[in-house]
């Protein structure tokens, strides 16, 4: 009893202490996460799996049924859509064929645009809200590392922070900062794409914040689609990002900044793909490392 | 057997603060408010007031393992939570002889304890560079909806745990009748 009471300003000191340490260690930009971390995360992820199934259930069914409503209208929507579609693919095969050709000819076998899909389904969402971080079912032993792009159908969402062995945590694009850039482009015809980088997330506005590098004649306009441009070396080139919603010169008027609507929904996430880059990287890369 | 109870409980909780915005609606999530569910805080607040004496620190002890869990899963900032929790709830421990143990004083003590620990937690990842808010958005946007938001969960918990707790409290080893 009286070890906390007449030390207790000791233990708060001591407690202050273990904090600094605690907080600087995690902070200090290390890439794997020690191996007791990594159980935890794979016993609670565990767990998590399987209380997330009665809790989808339940969302699911309740979102399902504000969808029969909408259903006859976005059914006839939809198969005008899909006869359309057919004859895309038909066009895509014929297109990637002769990529495929044309790339032998050249002698270049894999570019920095392939990868390999890991899908992972989001078993949780981080409580804090000033962390923008979930976890997925899919850990090392499925392939996952550090720093891989996380995508969904609609476009890019985050990427790996730390694996575990089952399981893994991804940050959030809206959890980005200028440590976590992702090198972008905006495509235009025959060598006039616009680069730059995504470099943080506009609290406010919801929206990510792109830095354009090269000069800011080229108009950018409302709209335009934003991709990954691959060259930052951990990510695949290609992966949609969002679009453009104003641009605005920056503080001190050299550059241009644009504000980017991410084009994944970060909020209603259940399903994601983790993507495997097939082009192996060199060391050296700025691209998702915390410096 | 109680004993295993404890950290089950615990457990289990911080799992589900997890899916717990999963399950409110996306304009909640998305809007400006933000709520951050202080569920294990407050399970530990009723372990502090009803199943320990004023000799035993197991709330503490577990206040320290549990916050510890939270950062290791859900942040990836050890410490934080380890640390606001201990000391929260170490405090609570301390003045819990002034009150008695009906529900307005746990009222009080939640509110109190949410607010502190949740203010710790913000001006450590304010100071970390984390988050970047302004103290009135912080009050008005953060404190003021998890506040209310875990002052629900805590007056839901409040006829499930106290007087199991209290019952639990009478088959420490070592209890001599008050």
């Amino acid at each position: 009893m009286s070890f906390f009471r007449k030390k207790g300003l000791f233990v708060l000191l001591l407690g202050i202490i273990l904090l600094v340490v605690l907080v600087g260690y995690s902070l200090s930009g290390r890439s794997q996460i020690t191996l007791p971390e990594q159980f935890v995360k794979d016993t609670v992820g565990w767990t998590q799996k399987i209380v997330n199934a009665p809790v989808k259930f339940v969302t699911n069914t309740i979102s399902n049924i504000g969808e029969i409503t909408d259903t006859f209208k976005e059914n006839r929507i939809l198969k005008e859509k899909v006869s359309e579609y057919k004859g895309l693919v038909y066009e895509v095969q014929e297109l990637k064929k002769e990529n495929k050709d044309m790339r032998k000819l050249v002698d270049k076998t894999n570019s920095i645009r392939d990868y390999k899909p890991i899908q992972a389904a989001v078993i949780s969402r981080s409580p804090e809200r000033w962390v923008e971080q979930i976890t997925i079912n899919k850990g090392k032993q499925d392939g996952v590392k550090e720093n891989m792009a996380v995508i969904t159908a609609e476009g890019m969402v985050g990427k790996i922070q730390t694996a575990a062995q089952f399981s893994s945590s991804v940050q959030l694009l809206s959890g980005f900062d200028q440590f976590n850039r992702i090198s972008a482009k905006i495509s235009r015809k025959k060598g006039k794409d616009v680069y730059g980088m995504i470099e943080g997330y506009d609290e406010e506005n919801k929206m990510l914040t792109f830095r354009i590098i090269e000069e800011s004649e080229k108009g950018i306009k409302e709209g335009e689609p934003v991709f990954s441009s691959g060259l930052g070396g951990m990510f695949p080139a290609g992966l949609p990002i969002g679009k453009v919603k104003e641009v605005k010169p920056d503080q001190y008027g050299l550059t241009e900044t644009a504000l980017i609507e991410p084009a994944a929904n970060l909020y209603d996430l259940s399903d994601v793909i983790v993507v495997d880059r097939s082009l192996e990287t060199d060391n050296v890369t700025e691209e998702g490392t915390d410096q | 057997m109680n004993r295993i109870y404890l950290p089950l409980i615990l457990f289990v909780v911080v799992v589900l603060e997890g899916v717990a915005l999963n399950l409110l609606p996306s304009f909640v999530v998305m809007g400006k408010t933000f709520i951050v569910p202080h569920w294990a805080l407050i399970i530990l607040l009723y372990y502090a007031l009803f199943y320990d004496r004023q000799d035993t620190y197991y709330s503490v002890i577990y206040a320290g393992i549990f916050g510890l869990l939270i950062d290791i899963v859900y942040t990836s900032v050890l410490g934080v939570y380890m640390f606001s929790y201990a000391l929260v709830i170490f405090l609570i421990h301390s003045i819990r002889n002034r009150f008695h143990g009906n529900l307005y004083a746990v009222m009080l003590l939640g509110i109190l304890g949410i607010g502190l620990a949740d203010g710790i937690i913000s001006i450590v990842y304010a100071l970390v560079g984390l988050s970047n808010m302004s103290w009135q958005t912080y009050l008005l946007h953060r404190l003021l909806p998890t506040e209310l938001a875990n002052l629900l969960f805590l007056l839901v918990a409040y006829p499930l745990l106290a007087a199991r707790l209290q019952r639990w409290q009478n088959e420490l080893p070592g209890h001599t009748s008050i």
